[in-house]
């Protein structure tokens, strides 16, 4: 079981030093209680206080790096078995598989597009992050060649889905040194794959039957020297798969089974369900990904899907009702009112910001409900907007009266005019058209 | 030894019918006990699990409804009866929903027309129906007392009780034999409160479903999937207030602007994959009844479903 701060305090040299990066040792002991820290940080530990920390303060699911540069990812660190608990933290690497049977250009296409799409949404940047190379010619110098074209047009994380260690050690000529996923070592070759990844620094996926199996096999790859691991159940079924990765995430978290406590590795390429086999691995724990080349309504869906639930759930749905700026308003200044739902606010915010005009967002208290669902249900209506104007003093603020509402509340337009005294624009549907609208509807 | 998880559960959703066959005293083909479970969705022996249901959503005035579905079904979508019926024969579909979207018109007084489209919608398919009445509570009372009495024996599911606005429709529930969905805003206090209200009025467990509230993919959805998450996890901890199956339904996901501007050639594709992501993860959350618009979602769906539960245990013969 996890170690609380003050038993950590008490292992700790207690000079105060700083080497540490932490300003003292008592909050380096928080650090490490709550997972975030490396005892090796500490230069002054006595060897004692090594081996109790060393294995209760890491991560219960240990953290790994895979690739190199820029497009480099991090999987692993995850503390929960539910998102609402805290938070899942590092989102699962997307790898989209080639065939080493398919020709250059078909496999420069897919690698290009990897490298190049990107889905903006809410101000991140979401990519597809690598590329799976399976070994379908069960010929290695073949297999090394289709890793050199992918290797040729971009610097992305790979998978060498080798099958052999013949075709493993081809692959690993043409990306050794990038650390790339080697898939993958069995309770017969271990030693063998455990000895060629060390060597050239690359993460072994490895592949066993049942949890415990598993169990059994990470621990000889420790023992073999090799702990950069990623496992793989090869789970025969959907079901499988939500079993078995659920065993894996609890073992791991509640430190019953520490050699579970690895990234999960995922070939969700299977015939007829992959979109469902990918969701699984988005919400399941999977943490690198095998697809086949996404549609595009496919591409799209997963990003959104696996950056809502690697989203922090802490984050508060509604906002506190009121007006707030945007930039620096003056006495002639658009109005904007909308709802308290969080996604909204944020939304309009950030296109409001975009646009550089400087105005009010006067937000009524919705419960938390967008704007098409509040009016529906009858939770925004014209009295509402009517007391927030004077509560909020908007009458103070700006020496106008027009009033720029949503474009899913125009049914109320009328309403709120009737009731308010204010004239009433109304705005886009899409928050994406506000600042055009501005531009072109906008008079004080 | 053999790993297990080890979440300890002593909690069980509880069940609800939906339908009614010749032998219940309806004149549906099917119906359907959902419920049972004690365990997270498709996880633990199967034996406990029930298979998901998958609702198909109709209306009965296409001018409010989503302009993707309209120009993909065409004319279908002007006689509601037949949309059911083709609904059910081409798309296999488990529940029909029936939105009626006319009540939404300003100073609606066509009340005799509801009965004539639940009974149409009654005869050209023999699956279990969710009824959506009005959500203007001055005319609640009228829409949800003929909409109960026109499917009176069928045992449907009418929509949408939420606090501060469940009388009526509960009322009409209980009249007929019916069984309600209630809405909260992705809360689940707020989802506990109205269970228990609806209690307190009468209305026993066995006939509420809970609607969590469901946002759209990539516009809140993470807030739905972490309560229906968190609903679940209380009803299999013993909490008997929340331990009702959960229907999910995510109204806003074909006006979002990925699927509105999606290519022309890929808009129907899309708008299918949007509506699947968002059903299927609500599935592995915990929902019982999945709702979907676009008719080719329901295939994707289907797949995902028969996969990981092969048999039919939400059927009774
Ligand atoms: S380096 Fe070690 S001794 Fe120095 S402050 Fe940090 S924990 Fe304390």
């Amino acid at each position: 079981m996890a170690l609380k701060a003050l038993d950590i305090y008490k292992l700790l040299p207690k000079k105060n030093c700083k080497e540490c990066g932490d300003p003292t040792c008592l909050t380096f002991a928080m650090k490490l209680a709550s997972g975030k820290g490396d005892i090796e940080k500490c230069p002054y530990l006595d060897d004692h206080a090594k081996s109790v920390l060393g294995a209760s303060t890491k991560p219960p699911v240990r953290k790994i790096k895979i690739g190199v540069g820029e497009r480099a990812f991090v999987v692993g660190e995850e503390f929960v078995q539910f998102r609402h608990e805290k938070t899942f933290y590092h989102p699962p690497g997307i790898m989209v598989s080639v065939s080493d049977t398919q020709t250059k250009p078909e496999i420069e296409q897919i690698v290009t597009n990897v490298r190049d799409y990107v889905l903006t949404r809410i101000g991140m940047d979401l990519r597809l992050n690598g590329i799976a190379i399976r070994n379908d010619s069960n010929n290695p110098e073949q297999f090394g060649t289709a890793v050199s074209y992918a290797e040729g047009c971009a610097d992305l994380p790979v998978v060498l889905m080798a099958g052999t260690l013949a075709a493993a050690e081809a692959g690993l000529h043409e990306c050794g040194n990038y650390r790339p996923i080697v898939h993958c070592a069995t309770r017969e070759n271990y030693r063998e794959y455990c000895s060629l990844t060390k060597k050239s620094g690359a993460v072994l996926a490895i592949r066993a039957g049942t949890p415990d199996e598993m169990a059994e096999l990470s621990t000889l790859c420790t023992e073999a020297g090799q702990d950069a691991l990623l496992l793989d159940l090869s789970s025969r079924s959907l079901r499988q798969f939500i079993n078995d990765s659920t065993i894996i995430r609890q073992h791991a978290i509640t430190r019953t089974t520490p050699s579970l406590g690895y990234p999960v590795f995922y070939d969700a390429t299977i015939p007829d369900n992959a979109d469902a086999a990918l969701v699984l691995g988005i919400l399941k724990y999977g943490a690198v990904i095998v697809i086949g080349p996404p549609t595009r309504p496919s591409e799209k869906a997963l990003l959104t899907l696996r950056q809502n639930i690697y989203t922090d759930p802490q984050k508060p749905i509604q906002m506190t009702a009121g007006l707030y700026r945007v930039g620096n308003p003056g006495k002639d200044a658009p109005v904007l009112m909308t709802v308290n739902f969080s996604l909204t606010y944020f939304t309009l915010q950030g296109y409001l910001e975009s646009s550089r005009v400087s105005c009010y967002m006067l937000i009524v208290d919705t419960e938390g409900l967008s704007v098409l669902t509040a009016v529906a249900a009858g939770k925004l209506n014209e009295t509402m907007v009517r007391d927030a104007i004077k509560k909020y003093g908007v009458e103070n603020e700006v020496s106008h009266r027009t009033l720029i509402i949503p474009g899913y509340a125009s049914p109320l337009s009328g309403r709120i005019e009737e009731e308010t005294g204010w004239k009433v624009l109304v705005g886009p549907r899409d928050a994406a058209e506000i600042g055009e609208y501005l531009e072109t509807e906008w008079k004080a | 030894m053999t790993l297990q998880t080890q979440n300890i559960w002593n909690g069980r959703i509880g069940t609800v019918t939906i339908g009614a066959d010749r032998a219940h005293g309806g004149t549906r083909t099917l119906q359907y006990t959902l419920g049972g479970e004690q365990d997270l969705a498709a996880v633990g022996p199967g034996a406990t699990q029930q298979r998901p249901l998958i609702a198909a959503e109709i209306c009965d005035d296409p001018g409010i409804w989503s302009p993707i579905v309209n120009t993909f079904m065409g004319d279908t979508v002007n006689d509601t009866a037949g949309w059911a019926g083709t609904m059910e024969s081409e798309y296999h579909p488990d529940i029909v929903r029936l939105h009626l979207t006319s009540t939404r018109k300003r100073n609606f007084k066509d009340f005799s027309g509801i009965p004539e489209t639940v009974s149409g919608v009654l005869k050209s398919t023999g699956l279990p129906l969710i009824i959506e009445g009005s959500n203007d509570p001055s005319i609640d009372s009228e829409v949800y007392q003929k909409c109960g009495e026109a499917s009176s024996g069928e045992r449907v599911l009418l929509g949408t009780a939420e606090a501060g606005r469940y009388r009526s429709i509960a009322a009409a529930a209980m009249a007929y034999n019916h069984c309600i969905i209630a809405q909260s805003p992705i809360d689940i206090n707020l989802a506990k409160q109205l269970n228990i209200l609806l209690k307190e009025i009468g209305v026993p467990y066995d006939r509420i479903l809970i609607d969590p509230y469901t946002g759209a993919l990539g516009y809140g959805f993470e807030y739905s999937y972490s309560v229906m998450e968190r609903i679940r996890y209380a009803a299999l901890k013993g909490d008997q207030d929340l331990a009702m199956t959960m229907i999910s339904a995510a109204p806003d996901s074909l006006n979002i602007r990925e699927v509105r501007e999606a290519r022309d050639d890929e808009t129907d594709r899309t708008a299918a994959t949007w509506e699947f992501y968002t059903a299927f993860s609500a599935v592995i959350a915990g929902a019982s009844i999945v709702c979907v618009r676009h008719p080719l979602a329901i295939p994707l769906l289907k797949s995902a479903i028969d996969s990981i539960w092969p048999h039919s245990a939400g059927r009774e013969a």
